[in-house]
């Protein structure tokens, strides 16, 4: 029944049409028989003792059916490498945004009126929103239990500090003093935003024992184990189906609200409903890009090589763990960044406040530490009277080098992507004095993790394909189907995809790290090759031909040089059970052997490093501050690209997001913590009319550790350097330096002054 | 919570909802993102006008022209009569919002929501136009200038609807802008803004308007900004004075958006770009609109 056709360079998402006709449907768009509405009440204040919940007049509203509070579940704790939150605030609420109580009601309307009806009485505690003086001895304490906290050995906690790592290697301060230049800098970032279009929705139904959850989530499996874990049940009672989802960015990664909306389903016997605003997908979401100090040293011969870095970061880790508990050892690896150090002692520690929790968006921590590193390193080379392309070219890593944390670097085109990217972007020299090119490099690891799936084969010769993968929009879900007809000799559109649901495919990761390819598409390919397998062994029967001389091709399975001799995939699947499953040999780690690392949590190697180089051509309005990014040139190394279409709308998506963290997206708190400008009037993205022209140029290797048919991750390097190379720029127009990130009007006309 | 929510076909229908205490809705881009945000909850009752056809024209009106209430920014960046003799008109709406802002904000609306940050404010009392306010019991004419009294606040009272507005005849030999600082290009609120207009009386310039927006509680003119200009050439000199005067008639504050000091440097910035612009349209040479994409 198929014929493949010739490979094109297109690429047709089989999610695509119902999402651009508006008949797709998101989670929000769904009613279920006799369905609530829920709303939540919030902490409103930062850090303060919980004196008194009184639910009587919300549950007298008329309407309301159901007010839960931390008394209407388990007194459990949560979080990803630290439990330190409950799903209701008990004692003690730590952000504005801490869940006290939950409302379901007949209309949204009124669940929001009860919600505003709990009483809560709070005696205010001393609120710690200056996240770099938690680490003064005197500092409020934002969990004085956490030493009774389970958490991750290696985090090293204490105090306020929820992960501490280092990176040391020699002798910095003996390197120091032998070398011919010293820089030094120190760096500040704002807190930044995952800002996906769709708010996110929950829906919950219970029945009997078993709960059935609706979720906007990128991660189900995560989200499943979250409520079983909180609501005391087994996994097998609680299946998580995510709708089409509207963009994640990170921000919907993490377990967030689907036991909250299933207790309240519970306790009213009926589904129940929520559905967040812009200001609350700001506020209440426990997960946001962090704020960070970054103060870097390095010393530098005249030749360029770099004697010695020293690093002191602080990363706010805000009120809770959340899943962002890695963030220190990740920044420090970004602080070391993808150079060879002769000496290095770098300190990174993740530290609570009583600002919004932080956890993963797009390449966590990495854009905030390359876009300092990235200009500390444009200042060394102005110190050295070097060109900063010619510094770059004689101390990024290449084949063979061997990382402060002892990791050899094999099949790696770090300095390919440099030379690619200026070499595109052409010469700076004709340039306007209001403009300028800046370049900047960075690294993002790959990560392996356990997948699995399933492809069956129906009787007409077509298939279905099941996967745990999560599509957050990116794509990656919707090129499953390609790997698997290119196995099988078949066409994309031969397959439907069942995934994102929990009872049906085994446990996947979700859609973070940019491993869905690496990860969900190793296990599908491995399912598929089963199916290969079988249909070779029917084929050789029916076609009395040895296995080693078929192929399977166009729908068929014939006889290689014989195409008479053929029989359809058709027509063996009408008669036999054709169905594989697969999960793929998770690749190991290179070894990290250095001595100086503490905090290991597996970051200290980077498995099947992605290496980026980023070439910004921009134009600064000196007397305004305003600037605009006129071209991107983008030069990655992610291994083998599969799918170039794909690929090639991660990195234009994620250099304009690179774009909006560089230049306007910043949470602005005020003394007490609290957000000002939670809403999108004031939280600034890049439109559509902002983007640059952006050229994508793809070094492929042939690296070692790699994910399926040689590949590594590609959604989130374009974010990593393309702050940097933006601040490059705009220094060598301005001659002076913008150390604050975002790099507003205001903060460029400033350092301009 | 909205309760009652009719539609009116007539002028008239419109003035007697008003008259029984409706607020009315035309484009709804100001109404709705407001209470959304929490700003002001949408009014109990509402009277839509959006399908009221006699206020949809845009005519020549005693050698200037007459807006009715509905005319969207498209149309008015659309109008040749707008873009040739009320050009900052033109670069005003041109930069409002978003392409569907645009597409379903209207004048009436945009004036009503009395917004100090609002784009066509500085262009309309610059031009000298006016407003027709309407209710049951007769109808009023308000200059520009007068109708607003403080942030969201008009002298309009709750039964009257603007239903048109008056742009009398400008001179010849005049040039108009309106530039606003813009942190990107679309879907921008005015953080600075300003407003020029010039008549030129063979080289030098016989009049001249100066309005900042987003720089005091209401839209402004500087007469001192104006003073610096009339009588000159309008050389680099007397543009930098009268750029400094009209930054000296602002009132900036610090917020979310910018602090005081950054926005007192570019009230000098904004209106100097302004005025220059200004001058060079009078000056026969065509500067695109919007005059606030012009440059960087």
């Amino acid at each position: 029944v198929t014929a493949v056709e010739e490979p094109t360079a297109t690429f047709v998402r089989p999610d695509g049409r119902e999402k651009v006709t508006g008949v797709g449907r998101y989670t929000a768009d769904l009613t279920l028989t006799g369905q609530l509405h829920a709303a939540f009440r919030y902490a409103d204040h930062p850090h303060a003792r919980i004196t008194r919940i009184d639910t009587t007049k919300a549950r007298a509203l008329p309407g309301v059916i159901a007010v839960v509070t931390h008394q209407d579940v388990p007194d459990v704790l949560y979080g990803g490498m630290v439990k330190d939150r409950r799903l209701f605030a008990r004692d003690t609420v730590r952000f504005e945004g801490d869940v006290v109580a939950a409302v379901a009601a007949l209309t949204s309307e009124l669940a929001r009126e009860a919600a505003a009806l709990v009483e809560v009485e709070l005696e205010p505690l001393p609120v710690l929103t200056d996240f770099e003086s938690g680490l003064a001895d005197d500092a409020p304490r934002v969990h004085p239990d956490w030493e009774s906290y389970e958490g991750d050995e290696a985090l090293g906690r204490h105090d306020n500090v929820l992960g501490f790592s280092t990176i040391v290697k020699g002798d910095v301060d003996a390197a120091l003093e032998t070398a011919d230049v010293v820089v030094r800098g120190r760096f500040v970032t704002d807190p930044v935003q995952g800002v996906p279009i769709e708010p996110r929705a929950i829906v919950a139904q219970w029945q009997g024992e078993r709960v059935t959850i609706w979720s906007s989530t990128q991660v189900p499996y995560v989200a499943r184990a979250g409520v079983a874990h909180t609501l005391g049940i087994p996994e097998s009672s609680v299946r998580v189906i995510v709708p089409l989802l509207g963009g994640g960015f990170g921000a919907k990664c993490d377990f967030h609200f689907e036991a909250h909306v299933a207790a309240l389903a519970r306790a009213a016997g009926r589904p129940v409903k929520l559905v967040f605003s812009r200001q609350e997908e700001f506020v209440a979401v426990g997960h946001r890009r962090e704020g960070m100090v970054i103060e870097l040293e390095t010393g530098a011969r005249t030749d360029g090589t770099l004697v010695a870095r020293r690093a002191r970061l602080v990363l706010d880790a805000g009120a809770y763990c959340g899943e962002g508990g890695f963030f220190a050892q990740m920044a420090a690896m970004h602080a070391h960044g993808p150079y060879e150090l002769e000496n290095v002692d770098i300190e990174s520690s993740l530290v609570y406040s009583n600002n919004q929790p932080s956890s993963s968006i797009r390449a966590p921590t990495a854009p905030q530490v390359c876009w300092a590193l990235e200009q500390h390193m444009d200042e060394l080379a102005e110190a050295l009277g070097l060109d900063p392309v010619e510094l770059r070219r004689r101390t990024l890593i290449e084949e063979g080098s061997v990382t402060a944390t002892g990791q050899v670097l094999e099949h790696i085109a770090m300095k390919e992507t440099l030379e690619r990217a200026v070499a595109t972007i052409g010469p700076a020299d004709d340039l306007p004095a209001d403009e300028a090119i800046g370049v900047a490099c960075g690294w993002w690891p790959s990560f392996p993790a356990r997948a699995g799936a399933y492809v069956k084969l129906n009787d007409d010769g077509t298939g279905t394909i099941v996967t745990g993968a999560q599509e957050n929009g990116t794509g990656a879900v919707m090129a499953l189907p390609r790997y698997v007809a290119d196995e099988l000799g078949m066409r994309p559109d031969d397959f439907s995809l069942l995934y994102q649901d929990t009872d049906a495919a085994p446990w996947d990761n979700g859609s973070c790290g940019s491993q869905t390819t690496f990860n969900s598409a190793r296990a599908v390919l491995a399912a598929a090759v089963e199916v290969r397998d079988q249909l070779l062994d029917a084929a050789a029967e029916t076609l009395e031909a040895a296995r080693d001389d078929l192929e399977l091709v166009a729908g068929s399975v014939r006889v290689k040089g014989s195409p008479e001799k053929s029989v359809t995939i058709a027509e063996l699947a009408a008669q036999a059970t054709f169905h594989g499953k697969g999960a793929g040999e998770v690749p190991e780690s290179p070894p990290a052997p250095g001595e100086g690392c503490v905090g290991r949590l597996g970051l200290e190697s980077f498995h099947a490093p992605q290496l980026i180089a980023h070439a910004a051509h921009v134009k600064v309005d000196r007397e305004t501050g305003v600037v605009r990014v006129l071209r991107v040139v983008a030069a990655h190394d992610c291994g083998r690209i599969l799918n170039r279409v794909g690929a090639d709308g991660q990195v234009f998506g994620g250099v304009v997001m690179g774009i909006g963290q560089a230049l306007s997206e910043g949470t602005q708190l005020d003394e007490l913590g609290r957000q000002r400008n939670p809403h999108l009037l004031d939280y600034k993205l890049v439109t559509a009319a902002d983007a640059p022209r952006i050229d994508v140029d793809w070094i492929e290797t042939d690296t070692p550790n790699a994910g399926p048919k040689g590949s590594k991750g590609v959604g989130e390097p374009p974010c990593v350097p393309t702050a940097g190379a933006i601040a490059n720029a705009i220094a060598t127009v301005l001659g002076a330096r913008v150390r604050q990130l975002p790099m507003t009007p205001e903060r460029v006309w400033d350092a301009r002054q | 919570v909205t309760t009652t929510f009719a539609t009116a076909a007539t002028v008239d229908e419109a003035l007697a909802a008003l008259a029984a205490g409706a607020r009315p809705v035309a484009g709804g881009t100001d109404l709705v993102v407001g209470a959304r945000q929490g700003k002001a909850p949408l009014p109990e009752s509402i009277v839509a006008i959006h399908r009221i056809d006699a206020l949809r024209p845009i005519e020549e009106h005693r050698g200037g022209i007459r807006l009715r209430a509905l005319v969207t920014h498209a149309e008015i960046v659309a109008s040749t009569a707008v873009r040739e003799r009320f050009t900052a008109l033109a670069d005003a709406s041109a930069i409002v919002g978003s392409h569907a802002t645009r597409a379903q904000g209207t004048i009436g609306g945009n004036l009503m929501n009395a917004s100090p940050a609002m784009e066509t404010g500085g262009p309309l009392i610059c031009f000298d136009a006016s407003v027709t306010l309407q209710s049951v019991s007769g109808s009023r004419t308000v200059a520009v200038a007068e109708l607003f009294r403080g942030p969201g606040a008009t002298v309009a009272g709750a039964d009257e609807l603007l239903v048109a507005v008056e742009l009398p005849e400008p001179s010849p030999d005049s040039g108009s802008a309106y530039v606003r600082l813009e942190y990107r290009r679309q879907m921008e609120i005015a953080v600075v803004g300003a407003t020029a207009v010039v008549v030129l009386d063979g080289d030098a310039i016989a009049d001249a308007r100066v309005a900042i927006t987003a720089l005091a509680p209401t839209i402004r003119r500087v007469p001192r900004a104006e003073g610096a200009l009339v009588g000159t050439s309008g050389d680099a000199t007397a543009v930098a004075a009268a750029a400094a005067a009209a930054a000296g008639g602002s009132a900036p504050i610090s917020d979310v958006r910018a602090s005081e000091r950054y926005r007192a440097a570019m009230a000098e910035v904004i209106s100097r770009r302004a005025i220059e612009v200004a001058l060079e349209r009078a000056r026969g040479r065509a500067v695109p609109i919007p005059a606030s994409g012009s440059r960087p």
